[in-house]
């Protein structure tokens, strides 16, 4: 039958959404469109950028009018000669910066630029942003501004989000992105905690909260049994505080909660998260994590019962909160004490169970609880991570008078970010000072965070001096040197490049520390001070174990560091101390892996055309760094390379790495639970320390997916 | 009358041979007996699919929803309650008026599958309404639903081919329901979400697509089987009467388009997006398409975030995406605590 059909009009020029969702389509050959996506760059610029950007005549006429009208703090620029501002300037400039993808330039104009109070013009390029982060870093050392502008032009070091984002801003959150509070088995400490939520929500990224020390639903207050309400409407209490309170608008606040395993909420907690759960204990936007610790998984082994201990219990008899006792060495004990009260469950119906809630909401995060202590350097006790389980540092508890205020401040967690593109940092003319000045800008942002709203934040800070240098773009670099990852190439290269950066990065904090003549608080206590840190570099060699990984170190020019200079450091570093006392945690990176053309973390890609869906953007279309259509087969996904490659790369890079990295597992959705557990078990014996989200995917049913669509093809 | 009395009645409507039909004998299903593997491939798929709108923070978008300008706004109420009508039609009569012509007892289960995720999607329309609008506004647009003419005879077209003897025709209708009418309500969450507005709606609505996206192509399949047991006049007079109807529906769907789409002049883009879904909807029916392609090449940025697949790389920070399923659960055994 004929159908009338009005004229298809003339094709105008596309507006830079569609190029960009054209990435998402084949070509009329069926060859990725990589022209669209720059093609849809440049239209962005044109556009709707260029016409929207104040212009300025003058740099000079420039910085007047944002200091004037309250946009940069004036501070910063004083401490600099306005000629050499200009200098600074001129060389920003003169790398021709260009963004690769249109996610990139599209990322950094929605999220990080400086714009007009209306939020209509923009008033910073990409130059601008990087010039004033190391004005401001640099705190008026001429030499460090140079080499953090070098750095980051360069691409090669990329600070975190809330650094990137607001540095010099007169109007602006804090610098850094990562909180970690405990939470102590007393009203006080309850609501102070939903105060810190508010506060530190208010002014940085995210914040995480250990729930272990809590007592369980049915415990008794004031010696009446069956009175306490447990943890969830505290967890309650905690999502409505995120939910409230946003950086300026920037992003949703957001939380994360651990709770150790043997908790007697445990299954209460992870229930949180079923797809039928009620709404009055459904948790939505709150993140999970789950403390385990080894005794669990060798109850699970002997397919035995684990008992769960009440908190308020345990407390009562150690004297010590639940959450600083380690439990594998208690268990036995504490199964034995008629004094503290306790349930049961099977040990593997409690991973199973774990594994069914991660089918269905990608939760709970998993902390390998001993694992985790074992390989920590710092004396005290580790018993939670953070929002992308990277950080892991020790704390100690507050205590409250009557009347709120504090009796002695303890010390919690914050952690300043950054990260290396490892492909560029690669190809740096100086690999050592590249890793310097990314130690150093990091340490200036611990050095500048003053959050007084949370004492014991800012007592932690001040003491530790705690840093956490991260790596992006693995997978970029291993695809563009033609190594697949997971390979025992694509493994080896991962060692030797983490026990390089290992290596310049406490040399950085040790000459830091002599310069400054000071080190950590607790430093003497450290296995660093006793030089046990350092025998496992200083007894056995280091080296590549394939030509192709000795090759790449050679042809970038990069010594690997030996025994000799492992024990020339030891002797420095025991005379001498170290600054920071964390210095290592390697973060998912999302948004400034986008804006510096990086694969995320060490993580394979998730797609080679990358589906990126966030509040601010919406949902855009990012293409793997240095992807072509002749080097695709580099390119295999996280799904295709299955959890135990990944999880042996991240394995290498673990043993040099003084905290955790963000490790997600990848796995098709014909798997089941028993696939899910299997991982978990084979990065627990790997020394995985932490296990980050667990992603799905389904592929749509055949004969329901869109045409020629590159991110529905296997 | 409100549009779920016109629903009711029309069930009851001795004009359409009175109540809806229902099976005449029951057996036990056994579903160790398998007569059409795609009976089992479907129903593991939709129940591994299996959501509800709570999981979905919608608050989270109520900073964008106040961006959006007035008429955009009103423009988002009128997509959703016509879409809360066509959801409402599929899943109290149209799945229901299906079970009957099952070929396989395990179809009829599929079907009665089908009907209650309708019913969660017509409660999710609410769910947005309630969390980014005020009562009178929902009340507001409610009443334009009832009172606009072309939403109106949507309804009554589809409800109509429900109530007749003919099954091939029900299913015909409903393919074209699943497959090609939600359209033009499904493009405007789209078309925000590639604009950062309304992301957490967008999930939800991709959620509902991936249901429709197999409700859709089942039917068609099932319809796809029983026409090759028809003479070939049969079969002829089927495929007329599948392009007439489409033909038809498409008529009042452009009108329906225009009411809604003019004001902020996204009509033309909308329409490609109808010829696309035709054509996507005869494809499930075993048809050739009815539009040829310098029509249907919609919005790059629409068809890609259409994608069914469960495949993007979601912030949980400001989301949880459309990408987690139910999960089959299985025991671990003692090979697997081998360390």
């Amino acid at each position: 039958m004929a159908v009338t059909l009005t004229e298809a009009p003339a094709k105008p020029v596309m507006d830079y959404h569609s190029l960009n969702a054209m990435l998402n389509l084949y070509g009329p050959n069926g060859e990725i469109q990589f022209d669209k996506d720059k093609e849809a760059a440049k239209q962005y610029f044109l556009q709707h950028v260029n016409q929207n950007t104040v212009f300025f005549h003058t740099l000079r006429e420039r910085l007047d009018y944002l200091v004037e009208n309250e946009y940069y703090e004036q501070a910063v620029l004083d401490q600099y000669s306005f000629e050499f501002i200009t200098r600074l300037n001129d060389l920003a400039y003169s790398k021709k910066f260009r963004f690769q993808t249109f996610l990139g330039a599209f990322k950094f104009y929605t999220s990080y630029t400086l714009k007009t109070f209306d939020g209509k013009r923009y008033l910073e390029r990409y130059e601008d942003r990087v010039v004033m982060a190391a004005l401001s870093l640099a705190g008026g050392d001429e030499t460090l501004a140079v080499d953090l502008v070098e750095e980051m032009i360069g691409g090669r070091f990329q600070p975190a989000t809330p650094t990137f984002l607001n540095t010099g801003k007169k109007q602006r959150g804090e610098l850094v992105s990562c909180f970690l509070l405990r939470i102590e088995d007393n009203m006080e400490s309850i609501g102070r905690s939903i105060n810190s939520a508010l506060q530190l929500s208010k002014r940085g990224g995210g914040v995480a909260f250990a729930l272990t020390n809590i007592r369980e639903a049915g415990a008794p207050i004031k010696q009446i049994e069956n009175q306490s309400s447990g943890i969830i409407p505290v967890m309650k209490l905690l999502e409505d505080s995120f939910s409230y309170a946003n950086q300026l608008g920037a992003r949703q606040g957001a939380g994360a909660v651990y709770l150790q395993a043997h908790h007697p909420d445990i299954m209460r907690f992870l229930d949180t998260k079923r797809e039928n759960a009620d709404e009055k204990i459904r948790i939505k936007t709150l993140s999970l994590g789950v403390v385990v610790p080894d005794i669990t998984f060798e109850l699970a082994k002997k397919d035995e019962d684990m008992y769960l201990f009440s908190p308020y219990d345990v407390e009562r008899v150690y004297g010590v909160p639940f959450a600083d006792i380690s439990v594998t060495e208690k268990y036995h004990e504490m199964v034995d004490d008629p004094r503290i009260k306790k349930s049961k469950m099977k040990a593997r119906d409690f991973f199973q169970t774990i594994a069914e809630i991660q089918f269905e909401s990608g939760y709970p995060y998993i902390m390998f609880e001993d694992t985790v202590n074992r390989e920590n350097p710092i004396a005290g006790r580790i018993n939670m991570s953070n929002l992308c389980s990277e950080i892991l540092q020790v704390n100690t508890p507050t205590t409250y008078n009557d009347d709120l205020s504090y009796d002695e401040i303890g010390k919690d967690i914050s952690c300043n970010l950054g990260s290396m593109n490892i492909a560029l940092a690669m190809d740096s003319p100086d690999f050592g000072k590249t890793i310097e000045t990314a130690i150093r800008g990091l340490s200036a942002v611990s050095d500048m965070s003053h959050i007084g709203s949370v004492p014991s934040i800012e007592k932690g800070n001040d003491a530790s001096h705690a840093i956490g240098l991260g790596q992006m773009n693995l997978h970029g670099y291993l695809a563009r040197e033609r190594v697949y990852y997971g390979s025992e190439e694509g493994i080896d290269f991962t060692n030797i490049y983490f026990y390089t950066v290992l290596f310049h990065a406490l040399r950085a904090s040790n000459r830091i520390a002599m310069e400054r003549k000071q080190t950590f608080a607790g430093f003497r206590d450290s296995k660093y001070a006793d030089g046990t840190f350092f025998e496992k570099y200083t007894d056995r060699v280091w080296a590549p174990a394939t030509t192709r990984v000795a090759e790449l170190f050679s042809n970038a020019g990069i010594a690997i560091p030996t025994q000799a200079d492992w024990a020339a450091l030891k002797a420095s570093v025991q005379e001498h101390g170290i600054y920071n006392q964390n210095l290592q945690a390697v973060p998912p990176t999302g948004s400034i892996s986008y804006i510096n053309n990086s694969t995320s973390s060490i993580h394979p890609v998730a797609s080679k055309i990358e589906i990126r869906k966030e509040g601010k953007i919406g949902r855009v279309y990012y293409p793997a760094p240095y992807l072509t259509n002749d080097n695709l087969d580099y390119y295999q996904d996280a799904y295709e390379i299955g959890p135990e490659k990944i999880i042996d790369t991240y394995a290498a890079a673990t043993q040099h790495v003084d905290q955790g990295l963000s490790l997600t597992l990848f796995f098709k959705d014909t798997v089941t639970t028993r696939d899910i557990n299997k991982a978990q078990i084979y990065a627990w014996r790997k020394g995985i320390k932490t296990i980050y989200y667990i992603r799905l995917r389904q592929l749509a049913l055949e004969g329901t997916e869109v045409d020629g669509c590159v991110s529905c093809m296997l | 009358m409100t549009l779920l009395d016109k629903v009711n009645s029309a069930q009851h409507d001795p004009a359409h041979g009175g109540k809806v039909k229902l099976v005449s004998s029951v057996n036990a299903i056994n579903w160790n007996r398998i007569q059409d593997e795609k009976d089992v491939e479907v129903w593991n798929r939709l129940v591994n699919n299996f959501w509800l709108p709570e999981k979905v923070p919608l608050s989270n978008d109520v900073q964008s929803w106040n961006t959006l300008t007035p008429e955009e706004q009103q423009l988002t109420m009128r997509v959703f309650t016509g879409l809360t009508l066509l959801d409402t039609i599929q899943g109290t009569v149209g799945a229901i008026s299906l079970i009957p012509d099952a070929l396989t007892p395990h179809e009829e289960a599929v079907y009665t599958n089908i009907a209650f995720m309708e019913s969660v999607h017509a409660k999710s329309y609410s769910q947005i309404f309630s969390t980014l609008a005020s009562t009178p506004e929902i009340d507001d647009a409610f009443r334009w639903s009832v009172e606009n003419p072309n939403l109106q005879r949507k309804a009554e077209i589809v409800l109509g081919y429900y109530h007749g003897n003919d099954p091939l025709k029900r299913k015909v209708a409903s393919t074209l329901l699943e497959s090609f009418l939600f359209y033009s309500g499904f493009y405007l969450p789209m078309y925000w979400s590639s604009r950062a507005k309304l992301t957490n709606t967008a999930d939800l609505i991709r959620l509902i697509i991936r249901d429709e996206a197999v409700h859709g192509y089942y039917i068609g399949y099932k319809f796809q089987r029983a026409l090759e047991k028809e003479s070939p006049e049969r079969r002829e007079e089927i495929k007329n009467y599948t392009f007439d109807l489409l033909y038809e529906l498409y008529e009042n769907e452009v009108q329906y388009t225009q009411d809604l789409y003019d004001e902020v002049g996204l009509t033309e883009d909308v329409k490609k997006f109808l010829h696309y879904n035709a054509n996507k909807a005869l494809m499930n029916l075993g048809y050739e398409a009815m539009f040829p392609s310098a029509v249907t090449d919609v919005n790059p940025a629409i068809l890609s975030a259409l994608s069914p697949n469960a495949d993007e790389n979601h912030d949980f920070f400001s989301g949880s995406g459309s990408s987690y399923v139910i999960g089959k659960a299985e025991m671990t055994e003692d090979e697997d605590w081998d360390f």
